[in-house]
């Protein structure tokens, strides 16, 4: 919070943000929360049945953890613009094998300020984001514009 | 697959009442919390809040997604309103534009449209075929301020 145009350079870093390992009862809490009820989240005879190993993680999820990273460093009244592509499945970890399968389902979000103008009497920052998963896979790349005092 | 005469295809305009405890919920599951209790104070305390500047619980910047798809069948019953197969789809993008703060409290009524739909790689290409919709969704608070326009882009698979 309390973040100041002047003191932002281009090139400055986001501080990264890491989730928790994603288990398959955040993805049913999500489910529950966004009203995503899309079965292949939460159900895995329907994953399996469209060619699936396993239930995924809804993109949006992702997106939401990645708005966590933003708001942990620019006030969200700042915001202005929040876009993302979504690039990859995130599946959940296996309670049963959590040592092989935690990485998969642990993101991390990282942003670098990459633009510092002034538009419609703002003074703006535009911040590019990636989210990996601890094996480095990427799961969903963007961007926000953020408007600061 | 979507059916591209569903271009152009306004969904029934609805209101919803923006409720502080559904705004911890959401919170609490992007925190990944086991309570409301302990999630950001911001998301759950009207003081907090309003020491932050805001005139009430605001919404984290992803929240409206919890409310686009009130009615019509949630998700999947707009997806089958545009002719589109779940089993064949990927959500490829989300983008956000906001205008004002939302907060706990306000009415926000809902504008969604199918604002585009094209087609990508050959249809001969079964495995690269893809048919593209976009729908715009505007967010209009009790103030009739345009407070959020949300666009998603989804692909299905041919």
């Amino acid at each position: 919070m309390g973040l100041v145009f002047d003191e932002i350079q281009i090139g400055d870093v986001m501080p990264p943000y890491t989730c928790a390992p994603i288990t398959r009862t955040h993805l049913v809490r999500y489910a529950g929360a966004s009203g995503d009820f899309n079965p292949l989240h939460h159900d895995e005879t329907f994953a399996r049945a469209v060619g699936l190993e396993t239930v995924i993680a809804q993109g949006m999820f992702i997106m939401g953890i990645a708005g966590q990273a933003v708001t942990s460093w620019i006030d969200h009244q700042c915001l202005r613009k929040f876009s993302v592509h979504f690039l990859g499945m995130t599946q959940p970890v296996n309670l049963d094998d959590y040592g092989n399968t935690k990485d998969r389902a642990t993101i991390t979000v990282s942003g670098k300020v990459v633009n510092k103008y002034e538009e419609n009497g703002e003074k703006k920052i535009r911040c590019e984001l990636t989210a990996r998963d601890a094996q480095g896979s990427r799961k969903l790349k963007g961007f926000f514009v953020a408007a600061l005092p | 697959m979507a059916d591209p005469s569903k271009l152009g295809m306004e969904f029934p305009v609805y209101s919803i009442r923006v409720e502080k405890n559904k705004i911890a919920e959401f919170v609490a599951a992007l925190e990944q919390k086991d309570d409301t209790e302990q999630i950001n104070p911001l998301y759950r305390d009207v003081d907090a809040a309003k020491k932050a500047g805001y005139e009430n619980i605001p919404t984290p910047p992803t929240f409206s997604t919890s409310h686009v798809f009130w009615t019509g069948g949630g998700l999947l019953g707009t997806i089958r309103a545009v002719g589109a197969d779940l089993s064949k789809l990927l959500h490829t993008k989300e983008e956000y534009e906001y205008f004002a703060p939302v907060c706990a409290g306000d009415v926000i009524t809902r504008k969604m449209k199918v604002v585009d739909m094209y087609e990508r790689g050959k249809k001969e290409q079964t495995n690269r075929y893809m048919q593209v919709t976009v729908l715009e969704t505007d967010l209009i608070n009790q103030r009739g301020e345009l407070v959020i326009r949300a666009r998603t882009t989804f692909m299905e698979r041919g």
